[in-house]
């Protein structure tokens, strides 16, 4: 019998399979994201136009990010869902009010069993008109993923991101349904 | 064949050695409505379980800008203009490398994250600990408006 076919069989099955695992990591999506039928007990009558920042982009082999519009979608979204605002605006003028959310720090794991994510994002309204910060708030919050819900290390990496950062929107929007606008 | 399995495991090698182990990132953010170059006095607030002085290299980049810096564990004295927080992650390859940096500017008053930066080296690109401290405030300060 030949081993060395074998051998170089059993290499190339394993770079493979590295190369498909690493594959295999996508970033948190806008529907990972998203609020189930989001509400907070109150709607402004106001426009607001939201940005997002200090995201990014996951490559092929790097670990779970959050990319700036994924957020930015996802906050939209309960926004819109929620009517905690009026009108959602997109492009720079016309807006009553200015979301701005940064990314601060987002704690992964590199490896584990169950895993969980620390998140960390700045919330800032602006009113508009006369450009007078309305809030500022430090957001914390973290999402836990158990090898139960998820097996494949990436998918749970990337479940436990998109709990922390649906956290996150809930907690930052709760934080502005409380001020009287 | 022999020659084929061959090929093929010499792509896996080069693909997983470009991409694997070669993730670059960094990125810097300030808020809208704070004026960073205003700042002139700043702690360090130290991670009490850092033995390897992350801390002092901050203060040392931060005190190059013109900031007068303190650093230390205990909570920070009334009279400063902000507090500088850090996390740091290392990872072994042949030998210990900082893996990620991330240095927030904070209000003292609020703890709002007024401006952070954050950096992202894998083993091949690898940064001294002060380089990654360099690059991460640098990268703060040039998206200060």
């Amino acid at each position: 019998m030949n081993a060395r076919p074998a051998k170089y069989g059993v290499f190339v099955a394993a770079v493979a399979l590295v190369l498909v695992l690493a594959g295999c990591v996508s970033p948190a999506s806008r529907e990972g994201m998203a609020l189930q039928i989001p509400a907070f007990g109150k709607q402004f009558p106001y426009s607001v136009r939201v940005q997002t920042s200090g995201g990014a982009d996951t490559g092929a082999v790097d670990t779970i990010n959050i990319s700036d519009a994924d957020l930015k979608a996802a906050i939209e979204d309960a926004v819109v869902q929620s009517k905690l605002f009026a009108a959602v605006v997109q492009g720079k003028d016309g807006s009553d009010y200015e979301l701005n959310v940064r990314v601060i720090s987002l704690s992964k794991p590199l490896f584990g069993g169950t895993l969980t994510v620390e998140f960390e994002a700045a919330w800032s309204l602006t009113k508009v008109e006369g450009r007078s910060v309305v809030m500022r708030k430090s957001v914390k919050s973290s999402g836990t993923v158990t090898m139960g819900e998820a097996f494949a290390f990436v998918t749970r990496a990337r479940l436990a991101v998109e709990t922390a950062a649906r956290e996150n929107i809930s907690l930052g929007l709760k934080t502005i349904s409380g001020l009287d606008l | 064949m022999k020659n084929l399995l061959k090929l093929a495991a010499l792509l896996g090698l080069v693909v997983t050695l470009m991409t694997g182990c070669a993730v670059n990132r960094a990125t810097a953010n300030v808020d809208p409505s704070t004026d960073l170059s205003s700042i002139k006095t700043m702690y360090v607030k130290k991670i009490p379980e850092d033995g390897r002085g992350i801390n002092m290299l901050i203060a040392d980049k931060l005190r190059s800008k013109g900031i007068t810096v303190t650093t230390g564990t205990e909570p920070p004295v009334s009279n400063v203009e902000a507090v500088v927080t850090y996390i740091d992650k290392w990872m072994w390859d042949i030998t210990m490398y900082m893996l990620e940096l991330t240095i927030t500017i904070r209000d003292p008053k609020t703890d709002f994250p007024i401006a952070s930066g954050n950096s992202f080296h894998t083993s091949l690109t690898r940064l001294s600990p002060k380089d990654m401290v360099n690059e991460v405030i640098d990268n703060i300060y040039k998206g200060a408006k």
